[in-house]
């Protein structure tokens, strides 16, 4: 297996006089598995819309099939066997598995009519050929997530794909799932189709990848055989440094005094059953699992999104019944969430309105006026208190950098005084230089004596921030670590223990 | 517009120039050609016509402003004078004949912001609760509210109402005529709200994005409800301004029109999802007025004059729709 | 595949149409004849006609309210010109000037929402005021009544007549043929040709549409010429029926037919709908106003129930989803890893 597929040489690119790639050569072989392997902003998806013809290159070349192009044009790409697999699967949810399957190549064929017999003939074949099951005539908005990654990937075949990139193809998938689509990955190499597989996730790289590459800085700063390689040493790559965590102070959590939260036996029928855990006052609890294993839901069901169906939640010992968003706030509970475009901010209005949009109601003066300058001194305070970078608060958020935006999703709960905050996933997105200055945040903010939750899969981020780890699995916690008891590798061993448990 | 930052900082946004503008040249044209355009009573007679499509303007404007639309204002302001003509007449017939004219007028009205909120309850029911898009809950609610008018008044106009019902639309102070003031009236109270309310803050909110409004705290449905009642209202007091002026209550007024023209205000307005200004939207009442006075005034005597500016209305939007594309993609830039 | 139909929007529409027809035949037995039929097929051609051009519109994620204009641009422009003329001939100018007419007006609202990305929603708003201001301005605001020999006797060229012992005689009026071909073609168009599947796309998700390669600005501007043709052309046909051409014909009638076009199952967010279930939605509409009168309804309340059936007809996925909530599990959220 040595033949070149597709090979990049020295392409440089830049935005604005950013350099998002510096002088990248990379070689794909045929049937060969490259997880491209980069923090936020590294360049890896940069690279992926050079391959795929949506940027053309500053400089430098690319040879697909011994063809170089200077620059490509998406369908360039696509006729030289390129697919993308994007998060959204590119499906239309109104049309029929087969429809979607063949629509592409028909579309190509410039045919004007369609003829369904052989829509069907053709998607019939191309799902038999990775295996997979799927009724034809089924909507596709009514698939689930994984089964409209299978299609997109049989679209990709169908086109006769030679190479297919999967960007973040395991976000939204169970273990099972993701079990599932690694045996198609691996089948698809039997057939002599090469993967570049787009991901953070390092355990997941560790196992599918024939090779790792990995980028810093829009700089290619490794690449080699996936098995001589471990999840430290693809970290150092990825950050450029020791990731050590000793420096970090924790305050010692008074254990004596009344726990804020106290979850008791909480079930959400399908979701999680029994939970039961108490936080103090000044401590951060991280909660990790993977997809399907209740975190989020459980999260969510303590801020009232998903109310639980039973169980018990005692805030500061007091029982109290969280039926909605309203009740969580009435008992100062705020929600950090992941996805802050589309739950967190509101990106045409102002900044300043994206702070107070919590405490509106009290910026009111005797005649429940809105009072204008209170706003701007609301708003000025935290903007100042959390760093958030902008020249204006009534520029809109959406001006804001990714980093910045997360700060004002942070600054909009603080403005309310949360007793207890959850943050979902905080740093998803963020620079690595904005992520160490929020997690300093947040163990600040718990040495003020608020008390904290974290749901998030980010290993080193749970080290850095909390005292105590609860791990679940399948809708019930299966271990608690104590920050003095568990080392990252134990964590990630702990993590990864945990799924192949679950695969079997 | 849609998409522009620019105007943030200071308080008079792009879209609100260019109405002015469009308006003065307007002013200046019709002045210079037509010189009855700007005495005493063309205006005054501007001014009792434009409050009705105002208001019915600014019912339509703060359901655009969550991402909605309201079909039914014109049905339900033609409800609203139907039922309160109704009640008048044949519930309490005394206060029609004992020439009381007050207790009448605050009868009517009262009876019509009844009827205003019913009807916005039940829209923002279909909206807000069952989730129905609200193109398809107001269509079908515009159908119910006529259809209740018909019923009643077996399709017949509601006339005989006592003259005291005219006082509303003939009174004037300093030469422009009440209703005039009443949409002013209306306007600043509408321009507050939205402003400098929590309920307007959360207006905007909720038009801009649902979901963070939702993980905000902001409680959708009940801003949806409160968002469609007003609407409603707004409706309803429109319907009194019709009824008195027309001395008639019917269900016929203005089906054809009055709902496009809405919806047209508010699109040369700038209104869109999270977003809409009061004194734009006055503005463009103006605007479409003076147009259709103007050409009325200009073409006195052409068979047909009274649609030519129906034309010019269709005209103008495209020539906003363009403009507004270009100053669009200049952004982008 | 059983199940599947009896799910669908088309079969409860027709569920809708059968069990209405019961209860006013059990009301009133006189309902059930053939005049019946041809009475409701005879008011349902026109609206029919618009519904399958606006059913494009929809399907493809938009709404338009100028369609009726168009109809009245068409039919009454068309009628003015001849008359100008002294035309006397048949009907077959008619067509084609009109559709010619529409073709154009289509056009130029396909144009502006394509090149200056408008949704069509605004545009039908600016077209439809600025046709009916246009027709009535610049060529005529008074009813017509004068027909041209050569198509004096249309309104009553029937394919069959029966006798009836309730009204008499009773035909089946040849414009349903018209119905039958023109809903034969579209329903081709959508189901077995790529520009009909484009629609589908574009309503399903415009973004991937472009992406897979249909010329989404192309199909867009199509769909405006065909909305534009048949609206002259049921314009020109309801004249015909009517015998008499008026500037304001349709203008207050839009929103029923897009009434219409959502009782018969299509989606008004897109991606969803069909010939078969926009004829039958347009059939249900007329049913329920011949409902009234047969079953001692009085006319004045017709409107109301109407509005009713819609409201109940809109609000039937919202108490199935909320059914569907309780039973299963709850929302899925989603997860990363």
């Amino acid at each position: 297996m040595t033949s070149k597929i597709l090979q990049v040489k020295n392409i440089s690119k830049s935005f604005a006089g950013v350099k998002a790639l510096d002088q990248i050569s990379l070689t794909i072989n045929e049937g060969e598995i490259v997880c491209l392997v980069g923090e936020n902003g590294s360049g890896k998806s940069t690279l992926v819309k050079i391959i795929s013809g949506v940027y053309s290159p500053d400089n430098g070349e690319i040879i697909i099939n011994d063809h170089s192009y200077k620059k490509l044009t998406p369908i360039d790409s696509m006729r030289e066997g390129v697919q993308v697999i994007y998060q959204d699967f590119s499906l239309f949810p109104n049309l029929s598995v087969a429809e979607n399957l063949v629509i592409n190549e028909h579309l190509s064929s410039g045919k004007k009519f369609v003829n369904w017999k052989e829509f069907d003939h053709i998607a019939a074949k191309g799902l038999a050929e990775i295996n997979v099951s799927i009724p034809l005539d089924m909507m596709a908005g009514d698939l689930s997530t994984a089964d409209r990654q299978l299609i997109a990937i049989t679209k990709a075949t169908l086109a006769k794909a030679r190479v297919i990139i999967m960007d973040e193809p395991t976000t939204a998938l169970t273990q099972k799932e993701i079990h599932s689509l690694f045996n198609i990955i691996m089948d698809l190499k039997k057939k002599g189709i090469s993967t570049i597989f787009v991901s953070h996730k390092l355990n997941e790289v560790t196992e599918i990848a024939d090779r790792t590459v990995i980028f810093r800085n829009g700089k290619k700063v490794m690449d080699q055989d996936a098995k001589t390689l471990d999840i430290k040493t693809m970290e150092w790559y990825m950050t450029g440094r020791e990731l050590d965590k000793s420096g970090i102070q924790f305050s010692h959590v008074n254990q004596q005094t009344e726990p804020l939260l106290e979850v008791e036996n909480l079930t959400l029928q399908g979701k999680f059953t029994n939970v039961t855990f108490s936080l103090n006052p000044g401590e951060v609890l991280g909660i990790t699992g993977l997809l399907g294993s209740g975190r989020t839901e459980l999260a969510l069901s303590l801020f009232g999104e998903t109310p639980a169906n039973s169980g018990e939640i005692r805030i500061e010992g007091k029982t109290v019944s969280i039926k909605s968003i309203q009740d969580a706030m009435n008992n100062r509970i705020g929600y950090v969430p992941e996805d802050r475009v589309i739950e967190g901010l509101f990106l045409d209005q102002s900044i300043s309105d994206n702070v107070v949009v919590r405490v509106i109601n009290k910026l009111v003066n005797h005649l429940h006026l809105i009072n204008p300058q209170s706003i701007s001194q609301v708003s000025n305070e935290w903007i100042t208190r959390l760093e958030v970078k902008t020249p204006n608060g009534n520029l809109p958020a959406k001006s804001l950098s990714g980093g910045n935006q997360q700060r004002l999703v942070l600054a909009k709960w603080l403005a309310s005084d949360p007793k207890l905050l959850i943050l979902n996933s905080p740093t998803v997105g963020v620079d690595v230089g904005s992520k160490a200055s929020i997690h300093e945040l947040i163990r600040n903010l718990a040495n003020q004596g608020m008390g904290i939750l974290i749901i998030s899969d980010d290993v080193p981020e749970l080290m850095q921030t909390c005292n105590r780890l609860i791990l679940m699995r399948r809708g019930k916690i299966t271990n608690e670590f104590k920050r003095e008891t568990i080392t990252e590798e134990l964590l990630n061993k702990e993590m990864v223990a945990n799924r192949s448990g679950m695969v079997q | 517009m849609k998409n522009s930052n620019v105007g943030y900082k200071s308080t008079i946004d792009k879209q609100t120039l260019l109405l002015l503008g469009i308006f003065t040249i307007l002013m200046v044209f019709f002045g210079f050609v037509e010189d009855s355009f700007l005495t005493n009573r063309s205006i005054s007679s501007m001014a009792i016509q434009l409050p009705e499509m105002g208001i019915l303007s600014l019912a339509m404007m703060i359901t655009v402003m969550i991402g909605g639309i309201n079909l039914s204002v014109n049905a339900t302001a033609n409800l609203s004078a139907v039922l309160a003509g109704l009640f008048v007449l044949q519930v309490v017939p005394q206060l029609a004949t004992d020439g009381n004219g007050g207790a009448l007028i605050v009868t009517i009205i009262l009876v019509a912001l009844l009827v205003g909120v019913l009807t916005g309850v039940f829209n923002g029911f279909l909206v807000a609760y069952l989730n129905v898009p609200p193109i398809l809950a107001t269509l079908a609610s515009m159908t119910v509210f006529t259809g209740i008018g018909v019923g009643l008044t077996k399709g017949q106009t509601v006339t005989g109402f006592p003259d005291a019902l005219g006082m509303i639309s003939s009174q004037s102070v300093f030469g422009i005529p009440l209703p005039f003031f009443v949409f002013v009236g209306v306007s600043i109270v509408t321009h507050v709200l939205l402003k400098y309310t929590t309920f307007g803050f959360k207006t905007r909110m909720l038009g801009t994005n649902p979901t963070a409004a939702k993980f905000s705290g902001i409680n959708n449905k009940s801003i949806t409800m409160k968002v469609y009642v007003m609407s409603s209202m707004l409706a309803s007091i429109a319907g009194v301004l019709i009824m008195s002026r027309t001395m008639s209550a019917s269900n016929a007024y203005g089906t054809a029109t009055y709902v496009t023209l809405t919806i047209l205000i508010g699109v040369l307005a700038g209104v869109i999802s999270g977003k809409g200004s009061v004194i734009n939207v006055f503005i463009t009442v103006l605007i479409l007025q003076v147009i259709s006075t103007g050409f009325h005034m200009l073409l006195a005597g052409v068979k047909g004059s009274a649609f030519f500016k129906d034309f010019v209305w269709g005209i103008l939007l495209i020539a906003i729709f363009i403009i507004n594309y270009f100053s669009r993609s200049r952004n982008k830039e | 595949m059983l199940k599947k139909t009896i799910k669908s929007n088309e079969f409860i529409t027709f569920s809708i149409i059968v069990l209405l027809s019961l209860i006013i035949g059990i009301i009133n037995p006189a309902f059930f004849s053939l005049a019946t039929v041809f009475d409701v097929l005879r008011a349902s051609i026109v609206p029919s006609i618009m519904a399958f051009g606006l059913l494009l519109v929809i399907i493809a994620g938009g709404v338009d309210i100028s369609f009726v204009a168009f109809a009245a641009l068409g039919a009454y422009g068309t009628h003015m010109l001849l008359l100008h003329y002294g035309y006397q001939g048949g009907i077959l100018l008619y067509y084609i000037i009109a559709c010619a007419i529409g073709l154009l007006a289509g056009s130029l609202s396909g144009f502006i929402i394509t090149r200056f990305d408008v949704p069509m929603f605004d545009v039908s708003l600016a077209t439809f005021t600025l046709w009916y201001g246009f027709i009535r301005f610049f060529i005529g605001s008074a009813k017509n009544f004068q027909i041209p020999e050569g198509a004096v006797g249309y309104y009553a060229k029937f394919i069959t007549t029966v006798k009836d012992p309730f009204v008499g005689e009773a035909g089946l009026h040849i414009s349903v043929i018209y119905v039958l071909v023109i809903g034969v073609l579209i329903h081709i168009l959508l189901k077995y040709t790529t520009l009909g599947r484009g629609i589908y796309a574009i309503g399903g998700n415009k973004d991937v549409a472009i992406r897979s390669g249909f010329n989404v600005r192309r199909i867009i501007l199509i769909i405006y010429m065909i909305l534009g043709v048949l609206s002259a052309f049921a314009g020109v046909t309801q004249s015909f029926l009517s015998r008499h051409f008026e500037p304001t014909l349709f203008m207050t009638q839009n929103l029923d037919v897009i009434a219409a076009v959502i009782l018969g199952g299509a989606s008004i967010n897109g991606g969803r709908g069909s010939v078969l279930g926009t004829f039958l939605g347009v059939v249900l509409m007329q049913l329920i106003n011949r409902a009234m009168v047969l079953t001692g309804i009085t006319v004045e309340w017709q409107e109301l129930v109407i509005g009713l059936v819609l409201t109940i007809f809109i609000s039937l996925p919202a108490m199935r989803d909320r059914i569907n909530k309780k039973t299963r599990h709850p929302v899925e959220i989603p997860d990363e890893i």
